[in-house]
C-alpha cells in the first residue's frame, strides 16, 4: 500500500512546525509520540513535543495551554489536531475530508464529520493510523474491532452504555451524507478490474462503510429509521451493476440491525430486547464471518459477482426478515411482552420459509428467556422481579397489611396485583389469567407463614413450536391453587367459618338468636347512644356460652356491632361505595335494635373470603332477618299474654278478636317474610353455594361463588333496590310493633276482665274504684271493658297496616312483573296464599289504573 | 291488711333485686314468694274480696294493680330465656305415650336408657337440654314428671331398662294407690288433695330449670287420672305459671269400639272445658284415627296399645324437633304454637304424618318421597290422626297449616309444592284472614335411620276439628237426659252442691264448636256467640 505521506495535512502541517522549530524529530516521530498507547504516553512529553514544535510560532502559549486541557480529557490525538489546527494554514479537519482517498485506504474515510466531536476523534485516529502505518485492515477485523484496536478498547467502545448519542456513531452511512467522494473513473478499466473494484467496494458496504462507487442515497421512510438505498456508479458496467444492486439489499438490513443493536443495549429498553439484541448480534457475528471468507477469496482472486450473490444470497432472505422484524420494533417502540407477540407472529408469518422460521423461532427464544425468568419465579414462588416494567403482572403494594387489616383483604385481592394487558406476550395470552391468580396464591400462602416448595423444579422455557411452557405454568397453577385451596379449606376452615358466620349473621341457628334476644331486648330497646357496647358484648360473650353455640369451635369470633346508620344507609354506602355517606347522617332517632349487628371477626387468610364487604352485606342481610325476628318475638309475646282471653266469656272475647285477627295478620306477614328470607331465598342459595363448593378448584372461584351468594341473597331479600322495598318492609315492621306496644298497654283491661269475671258482684263500684291508684295514667279514665277508643285505635291499626302490606304487596307484584327471574313474587304467594288479599289488592291496582 | 303488707314488701324486695339482675336463686326465692302469694290471692281472693267492706275492697283493688307491677317485675328476671319444657305425665294413658316419647328422644338424642351419652354421639348437632337437664355425673335427666293414682302402668316402667333414666323423686304415685276408678270427679278431687305434694315436685323441676317456657300434658280425656286430675292440675299450672305455656297431648276416645269407661261422656266433656280454658294448645290425638291408621295404613289386624303409642310418640318427638334441631324458625314452642292459633279459643290441633311405617314392614311401604308427595300426603284425611267425620256440607277449613318437613330435602322444591298446592288449590283456607302452609325444614337425628329420604308431618288448625266435640256433647247429652251413673259424681266434693259443672262444661264446649263453625265463614269477627244454656233447656 502506498502512502504519501506529503499529501496528508497533518504531516504538512507538522512539518512546517517541524522546520520553523529546527527541531530535531521529523513528523512521523510525533505522530508516533501522540498514537502510543495510554500506558506509554505521558501527557507532559507530549506537551513538551508540542511545545518544541511551536517555540517560534506566535501565540503559541495559548495554544498550549489550550492543548494541555485537551490532553487532560481528550485523546492526545484530538489534542494534536486541534494544535495543528492553528498554524495550518489550510483547515486540517476539512482537508482531512476533503482528501482524495485511495481505494486501498477506505477505512480513513469511514468516518468524517463535519464538526468533529471528541467522542469520534479516537476512531478518526484509528483510521489515520492505520492509513499512516499503511496497514491492511481487512473487512473481517472491523466486526471484532476489540481484537483490532486492542489497548483502545476503553477509549472505544463497541457498545457504549447509557448513552443514546453514542448509541447514534456506529457505522453508519448516513452522517456521511455531505460528503463528496471524487470518484476515479474507472469507465476505462475493463470489466473484470472494475468487478474487483465493484466487490471490494461492496464488500465495504457490506459491512457499514461508504465504498467509492458505491453511495448511499437516504431515503426517508416512515418513523425514525429510515432505510438506506445506494447507487452504484454509473461508470460501472451494468452487468456488474445489476448483480451488485441485487446485494445491496443486505448493506441496508446489515445497519438496520446493527442500529437496533446498538439502541437496544441502554438499560431502558428492557431485559427483552436486550436479550434479543445479544442473540442479534451473535447472528450479526456470522454474517462477518461470511464477509471476511469473501474478502479471503476476494484477496485470492477467486471471487466474482455472480459468486459472490451466489454465496450471499442465502444471507440476503435472512437478514431481510431480521431487518423486517427488527425495524417493526423500533417503529412502534415495542418493548418486552410486546416484542415478544411481534416475534411470535413473525414466527408464524414465516410458515413457507423453513430456514427463516428457524432462525427467528431460535430468536424469540434468546429474546423470551429473561420474560421467561421472571415468569418462572411468579409462578413458582410469587415474587415479582422486573426492574425494566416488562412483566405482564403488576404489584401495586401501597399499603401494608399491619397497618389497614379491615380493608386490607378486600383490596388486596383486586387491587395488590394486576395484570397489564400490553404487556402480555401473545403466546401467554390464554394463560394470562393463571399467571397471575398462581402467583397471588402463592403470595397468599407465603402471607399465612407457609413455605410453598414446587414439588418438582420446573424449568420454565419458551418454546414457540410446542406448548411446554403452557404445561409448566399450567402446573405451576395447578400446584398453587391446590395448596391455597388447601391451607383455606382444610387448615383454616373456611367452610367452618363460613357455617359460622350463617349460623349467627343469618340466623341459621334460631335457639342461639332468641336466647340473645331475650337477653339484650333491653338494651337494644334504648336509643343506640345510650346502647353500652360492653353490655352487649358481656351478654353475647354469655349467650354462646350458654346455648348451643358453645360447641361452634368459632364462637369467639363473633362481636356485636352497633352501626350508627340505619339499614337503607348501609344499603346505599355499600352498593355505591360511599364511604362518607354515614357521617353526615343524623342518628338520633335510631334505637340499638335498629343500628345493631354482629360482626365476625377472621384471620388472615380467612378474611380474604370473609373480607369487610363480604361482612358488611352479611350484616344486611343480619340486620332485615333480626329485625324482622324481633317483630315476630313482639308479636309472640302479646299473643301468649292474649291467650288469657280463652278463660273470657265469648261475649267479651268477641270485642277482642279485631286484634286477634289484625295480631294474626301481622305475624302471618312477618312470619312469611321471615321463611321466604330463609327458606326460599338465603337456604337454596345456600344450598347451591355449597354444591358449588364441592367442585371448586381455584380461590378466585370460591371468591365469586361466594360473592354470587350473598349478591343472590341480598338482591332476594329486597336489599339491593333502595327506593322501594326495603322501606316499606321497615315500616311494616315498625307498625306491626307500634301495634305490640299498644296491646300491651292494654293489656290491663284484659287482666281486669279477669278479674271482673272474678268479683262479677261488684262491677260498678269498682269502675270507680280503678282510679284510685292508677289516676295518674291515661287510660285510666276507660272502664274495665275494652271501650270504643280500643276497638277504634284497633281499626286505625289494622286500616294502616293494610294499607301498608297491600302496597308492599303490590310492589313486589310491579317489581316482580319487570324481573320475571327473580323470586320476589314468591312472597306475594306466601302472604297471599288464600288469597284473602285479593281482593285489596285489585281494588289498588284500579284505583291505580284510574289515575 | 296483712295483704297489703307482705305485697309491698315483695315489691320493694323485686326493685332491689330487679336493679342488681339478682342471681338465679335469689330469683326462685322472688318466685316463690310471688306464687304463694298469688296462690292466696287467686284461691281465696274470691270469698275475701265478698267478705270485705266496700273502703277494703277499694284499697284491695289498689293492692292489685300493685301485683301487676310486680308481675311485670318478676316477667324481666325470670323469663330470660324461655327454652325448657317440662313434661308431666298423668295417669295410665299418659304415662304410656310418655314413655314411648322418652324412649324415642333417648333413641334421637343418642342417650342409652341409663340415661348416658352414648359413645357415636357428639356434642353440638341438637339441644338436649329442651326435655333433659344433666346430673351432676353428667348422665342426662328428662324433665319429666310422672303421675299417677294406680300403680300398673309406672311399674311397668320403673321395671324396664329406662327406669334409671327418670329422677325417681319426680315419679308420684297415690298412696292411696286406689286409681281414680275412670271418674273424673275422683280424679280431681284426688289432684286436690294431693296438690301440696304434686306441686313440690312441679316447682321443683321448674325452679331446676334456668328458664322454662312451658308445660307439655300428656293424658287422656275418657279415664279417670288422666282427665280428672290433668284438668286440676292445668287449672293450678295456669294460676301459678300465667306466663308458661300449656300445651297438651290430649289421647280422645276411641269411638269405633264401645268402651267399657259408662261415664267417659262426662269425663271428656269435663275434661274438653278445662282444655278449653286453661290450655294453650292441645294436640289432639284420637284414638278412633289412630286405631284406624293402624289397621287401614299399616295393616295390623288388632292394633296393640304399644304400636299406638309408637304412632303417638313419632308425633310428638316430629313435633318438638324444631325445638331440638333448631333452625331458622320455630325454635321455641311459643314459636311453633303462636302462628297456628289466631284466636285464644281455638287451639286444637291436629296432626298427620307420612310416610307411615311400623318397625314390622318398613321394607314394603317404602315409596319415593318428595317434598311435594309428602306435602300433599298430608292434607289428605287419611294420614290425619283426628278421625273427623265426613264433611257433609264441605265448609271447613284450614285455619293455619305448619308442615315439619325433615330428611334430605332440596330447599328449592319447598316453593315449587307451595305453589303447586296453592294453584290446584288442595287445602281450603279460612275466608276471614291471610293463611298458608308454613314448612320448616328441620334436621332429624343422625342416629335414627329412616328409609325414607323424606318425612314428613303436619300440625294443622282445622274447624273440622269440633266435629270431635260436637261427638262428645252428643254423647254426653244422651247420658245426661237420662241422669245415669251421676251418683258416682255426686260423691265428690265439687259435685257436693249441685251439677251446675257439668252444665258450664257443657256450655263452654258447645261454645267453642259454635265458635270453630263460625270460623269457617267469612263475618267470623262479628260473630258472637250464643247462649247454650237456653238451648240444652
Amino acid at each position: 500500500m502506498d502512502v504519501n505521506s506529503t499529501t496528508d495535512p497533518m504531516r504538512v502541517a507538522l512539518k512546517t512546525l517541524i522546520q520553523h522549530s529546527n527541531a530535531t524529530f521529523t513528523a512521523d516521530d510525533v505522530l508516533r509520540e501522540f498514537r502510543t498507547t495510554k500506558e506509554k504516553r505521558s501527557n507532559r512529553k507530549l506537551l513538551k513535543i508540542l511545545e518544541i514544535i511551536s517555540k517560534n510560532q506566535a501565540k503559541s502559549a495559548e495554544h498550549l495551554v489550550e492543548a494541555a486541557k485537551l490532553l487532560e480529557k481528550k485523546d492526545p490525538f484530538y489534542c494534536l489536531l486541534n494544535f495543528l489546527n492553528h498554524y495550518s494554514d489550510t483547515n486540517i479537519m476539512q482537508s482531512i475530508r476533503k482528501k482524495d482517498i485511495s481505494t486501498s485506504t477506505p477505512l480513513i474515510n469511514k468516518k468524517m464529520f463535519e464538526t468533529v466531536t471528541p467522542d469520534c476523534v479516537s476512531e478518526i485516529k484509528e483510521r489515520v493510523v492505520q492509513a499512516a502505518t499503511g496497514c491492511v485492515t481487512k473487512p473481517v477485523q472491523n466486526s471484532s474491532l476489540n481484537n483490532v484496536t486492542g489497548g483502545h478498547s476503553p477509549t472505544t467502545p463497541l457498545f457504549p452504555p447509557c448513552n443514546k448519542q453514542h448509541a447514534e456513531v456506529p457505522w453508519d452511512y448516513r452522517a456521511l451524507d455531505n460528503l463528496q467522494f471524487p470518484q476515479n473513473n474507472i469507465l476505462a478499466i475493463p470489466i473484470s478490474s472494475q468487478e474487483t473494484l465493484l466487490l471490494y467496494d461492496l464488500i465495504y458496504c457490506l459491512t457499514g462503510m461508504r465504498g467509492s462507487y458505491i453511495t448511499p442515497i437516504e431515503c426517508m421512510t416512515s418513523g425514525r429509521n429510515p432505510s438506506i438505498k445506494f447507487m452504484i456508479s454509473e461508470q460501472i458496467h451494468n452487468s456488474l451493476r445489476d448483480i451488485a444492486q441485487e446485494m445491496l439489499p443486505l448493506a441496508s438490513y446489515y445497519t438496520c440491525i446493527e442500529q437496533f443493536i446498538q439502541n437496544a443495549s441502554l438499560t431502558e429498553c428492557g431485559q427483552v430486547l436486550q436479550a434479543f439484541s445479544e442473540a442479534l448480534s451473535s447472528l450479526i457475528h456470522d454474517y462477518y464471518l461470511l464477509l471476511a471468507q469473501l474478502e479471503a477469496e476476494l484477496n485470492a482472486g477467486n471471487l466474482t459477482v455472480h459468486k459472490m450473490l451466489f454465496y450471499v444470497r442465502p444471507t440476503l432472505n435472512t437478514m431481510e426478515v431480521l431487518a423486517g422484524v427488527v425495524s417493526a420494533i423500533l417503529e412502534n417502540e415495542l418493548r418486552g411482552g410486546q416484542a415478544l407477540t411481534l416475534l411470535f407472529n413473525k414466527i408464524s408469518a414465516l410458515t413457507g420459509d423453513e430456514e427463516s422460521q428457524k432462525f427467528v423461532i431460535q430468536l424469540t427464544q434468546l429474546a423470551a428467556v429473561p420474560y421467561m425468568e421472571i415468569l418462572q419465579l411468579w409462578v413458582q414462588k410469587g415474587v415479582i422481579c422486573d426492574p425494566q416494567q416488562e412483566f405482564l403482572v403488576e404489584d401495586n403494594e401501597v399499603i401494608r397489611r399491619e397497618e389497614l387489616p379491615e380493608h386490607y383483604s378486600a383490596d388486596y385481592w383486586e387491587k395488590r396485583y394486576t395484570i397489564r394487558r400490553e404487556r402480555i406476550p401473545c403466546f401467554l395470552e390464554k394463560v394470562s389469567d393463571i399467571i397471575l391468580r398462581t402467583g397471588k396464591y402463592l403470595n397468599v400462602i407465603r402471607q399465612c407463614g407457609k413455605k410453598v416448595t414446587p414439588p418438582q423444579l420446573m424449568n420454565l422455557q419458551f418454546s414457540p413450536t410446542n406448548q411446554n411452557h403452557i404445561t409448566v405454568i399450567q402446573n405451576a397453577y395447578r400446584f398453587a391453587s391446590k395448596n391455597l385451596l388447601e391451607v383455606l379449606l382444610k387448615e383454616n376452615d373456611l367452610m367452618g367459618h363460613l357455617m359460622s358466620v350463617k349460623r349467627y349473621l343469618l340466623l341459621h341457628q334460631g335457639d342461639f338468636i332468641t336466647q340473645f334476644m331475650d337477653a339484650c331486648e333491653d338494651e337494644l330497646a334504648k336509643n343506640v347512644d345510650k346502647v353500652l357496647p360492653m353490655t352487649l358484648e358481656n351478654l353475647l360473650g354469655l349467650t354462646l356460652r350458654l346455648s348451643s353455640a358453645k360447641h361452634d369451635p368459632y364462637k369467639d369470633d363473633v362481636h356485636c356491632e352497633l352501626l350508627t346508620y340505619d339499614l337503607v344507609t348501609q344499603m346505599s354506602k355499600i352498593m355505591n361505595n360511599e364511604e362518607e355517606y354515614w357521617l353526615s347522617h343524623d342518628r338520633l332517632d335510631l334505637n340499638g335494635l335498629e343500628c345493631f349487628a354482629f360482626r365476625y371477626e377472621v384471620k388472615w387468610p380467612v378474611s380474604l373470603v370473609l373480607n369487610h364487604i363480604a361482612i358488611s352485606k352479611y350484616q344486611m342481610l343480619f340486620r332485615q332477618l333480626f329485625y324482622c325476628k324481633h317483630v315476630e318475638r313482639q308479636l309472640c309475646k302479646i299473643w301468649k299474654e292474649n291467650s288469657i282471653a280463652k278463660k273470657f266469656s265469648p261475649q267479651a272475647a268477641e270485642l277482642y278478636r279485631s286484634a286477634f285477627t289484625l295480631r294474626q295478620r301481622m305475624m302471618n306477614a312477618v312470619q312469611n317474610l321471615e321463611y321466604y328470607m330463609m327458606i326460599e331465598v338465603i337456604e337454596p342459595n345456600w344450598h347451591i353455594f355449597i354444591q358449588n363448593m364441592n367442585k371448586v378448584e381455584n380461590v378466585d372461584e370460591v371468591l365469586s361463588f361466594h360473592q354470587d351468594f350473598l349478591d343472590s341473597c341480598l338482591k332476594n331479600c329486597m336489599l339491593t333496590d333502595t327506593t322501594l322495598l326495603n322501606r316499606s318492609i321497615f315500616k311494616l315492621c315498625n307498625i306491626c310493633l307500634k301495634f305490640c306496644e299498644f296491646i300491651q298497654k292494654s293489656q290491663r283491661f284484659f287482666l281486669d276482665a279477669e278479674l271482673k269475671s272474678m268479683v262479677c258482684d261488684s262491677n260498678d263500684e269498682e269502675n270507680s274504684d280503678s282510679d284510685v291508684d292508677i289516676s295518674s295514667q291515661k287510660q285510666s279514665e276507660s272502664s274495665l271493658a275494652p271501650n270504643d277508643t280500643f276497638s277504634e285505635r284497633v281499626k286505625r291499626f289494622d286500616l294502616e297496616f293494610t294499607g301498608l302490606l297491600i302496597g308492599l304487596l303490590k310492589q313486589i307484584n310491579d317489581v316482580a312483573s319487570d324481573n320475571p327471574s327473580d323470586r320476589f313474587i314468591n312472597l306475594v304467594h306466601r302472604i297471599n296464599f288464600n288469597s284473602f288479599y285479593n281482593q285489596q289488592m285489585d281494588k289498588l291496582c284500579a284505583k291505580d289504573s284510574m289515575m | 291488711m296483712a295483704y297489703y303488707q307482705r305485697t309491698y314488701v315483695l315489691c320493694y324486695f323485686c326493685q332491689i333485686v330487679n336493679n342488681k339482675f339478682a342471681a338465679k336463686s335469689e330469683n326462685n326465692k322472688v318466685c316463690k314468694c310471688y306464687q304463694n302469694i298469688k296462690k292466696l290471692l287467686s284461691i281465696k281472693f274470691k270469698n275475701f274480696i265478698r267478705s270485705q267492706s266496700e273502703l277494703r275492697r277499694k284499697k284491695f283493688v289498689c293492692l292489685i294493680y300493685k301485683c301487676k307491677f310486680y308481675v311485670k317485675v318478676e316477667s324481666l328476671i325470670i323469663e330470660a330465656m324461655p327454652s325448657e319444657i317440662i313434661t308431666l305425665q298423668l295417669g295410665q294413658c299418659g304415662n304410656q305415650i310418655g314413655f314411648e316419647f322418652w324412649k324415642r328422644l333417648c333413641l334421637e338424642h343418642g342417650i342409652s336408657p341409663s340415661g348416658v351419652l352414648e359413645d357415636f354421639a357428639t356434642d353440638g348437632v341438637d339441644r338436649k337440654d329442651v326435655f333433659f337437664y344433666q346430673a351432676d355425673d353428667d348422665h342426662y335427666i328428662p324433665r319429666a314428671v310422672l303421675l299417677d293414682l294406680e300403680p300398673r302402668v309406672i311399674h311397668s316402667i320403673m321395671s324396664s331398662p329406662y327406669a334409671k333414666l327418670y329422677n325417681p323423686e319426680n315419679v308420684y304415685l297415690s298412696k292411696h294407690g286406689g286409681g281414680a276408678g275412670n271418674n273424673w270427679a275422683s280424679g280431681y278431687s284426688q289432684g286436690e288433695k294431693l296438690q301440696e305434694e304434686v306441686f313440690d315436685i312441679i316447682d321443683r323441676e321448674a325452679d331446676g330449670s334456668d328458664s322454662l317456657e312451658g308445660f307439655v300434658l300428656c293424658h287422656s280425656i275418657a279415664g279417670g287420672t288422666g282427665s280428672g286430675m290433668g284438668s286440676y292440675i292445668m287449672e293450678r299450672l295456669s294460676d301459678r305459671f300465667p306466663k308458661k305455656l300449656i300445651q297438651t297431648y290430649s289421647v280422645f276416645p276411641n269411638q269405633d269400639e264401645i268402651s267399657d269407661v259408662v261415664v267417659q261422656p262426662y269425663n271428656s266433656l269435663l275434661t274438653l272445658r278445662r282444655l278449653t280454658s286453661c290450655a294453650d294448645c292441645v294436640v289432639v290425638l284420637d284414638n278412633t284415627a289412630l286405631n284406624r291408621i293402624a289397621t287401614d295404613r299399616l295393616h295390623i289386624q288388632n292394633p296393640s296399645f304399644t304400636q299406638i303409642n309408637t304412632l303417638v310418640s313419632t308425633i310428638m318427638s316430629v313435633s318438638t324437633t324444631t325445638l331440638r334441631y333448631p333452625s331458622y324458625m320455630n325454635n321455641n314452642l311459643i314459636g311453633l304454637t303462636a302462628p297456628l292459633i289466631p284466636t285464644p279459643q281455638l287451639h286444637f290441633l291436629m296432626t298427620g304424618y307420612t310416610p307411615l311405617t311400623t318397625d314390622n314392614d318398613q321394607t314394603v311401604n317404602v315409596r319415593k318421597t318428595t317434598v311435594l308427595d309428602v306435602m300433599r300426603r298430608l292434607l289428605q284425611p287419611k294420614n290425619m290422626m283426628v278421625s273427623t267425620g265426613p264433611d257433609k256440607t264441605n265448609h271447613h277449613c284450614y285455619i293455619s297449616i305448619l308442615n315439619i318437613i325433615q330428611g334430605e330435602v332440596d330447599p328449592t322444591q319447598v316453593h315449587k309444592s307451595l305453589q303447586r298446592i296453592r294453584e290446584r288449590k288442595l287445602a281450603q283456607f279460612i275466608p276471614w284472614g291471610p293463611a298458608s302452609i308454613q314448612v320448616a325444614l328441620s334436621r332429624s337425628s343422625p342416629y335414627v335411620q329412616s328409609s325414607h329420604r323424606v318425612s314428613g308431618l303436619m300440625l294443622a288448625n282445622h274447624t273440622s276439628i269440633c266435629s270431635l266435640f260436637e261427638r262428645a256433647l252428643g254423647q254426653y247429652d244422651k247420658l245426661k237426659k237420662r241422669g245415669a251413673f251421676l251418683d258416682q259424681f255426686r260423691r265428690e266434693d265439687i259435685f257436693k252442691d249441685d251439677l251446675s259443672e257439668l252444665d258450664d262444661s257443657r256450655d263452654v264446649v258447645d261454645c267453642l264448636v259454635q265458635e270453630y263453625e263460625a270460623a269457617t265463614q267469612s263475618n267470623y269477627l262479628q260473630w258472637s256467640a250464643k247462649k247454650g244454656q237456653e238451648e240444652a233447656h
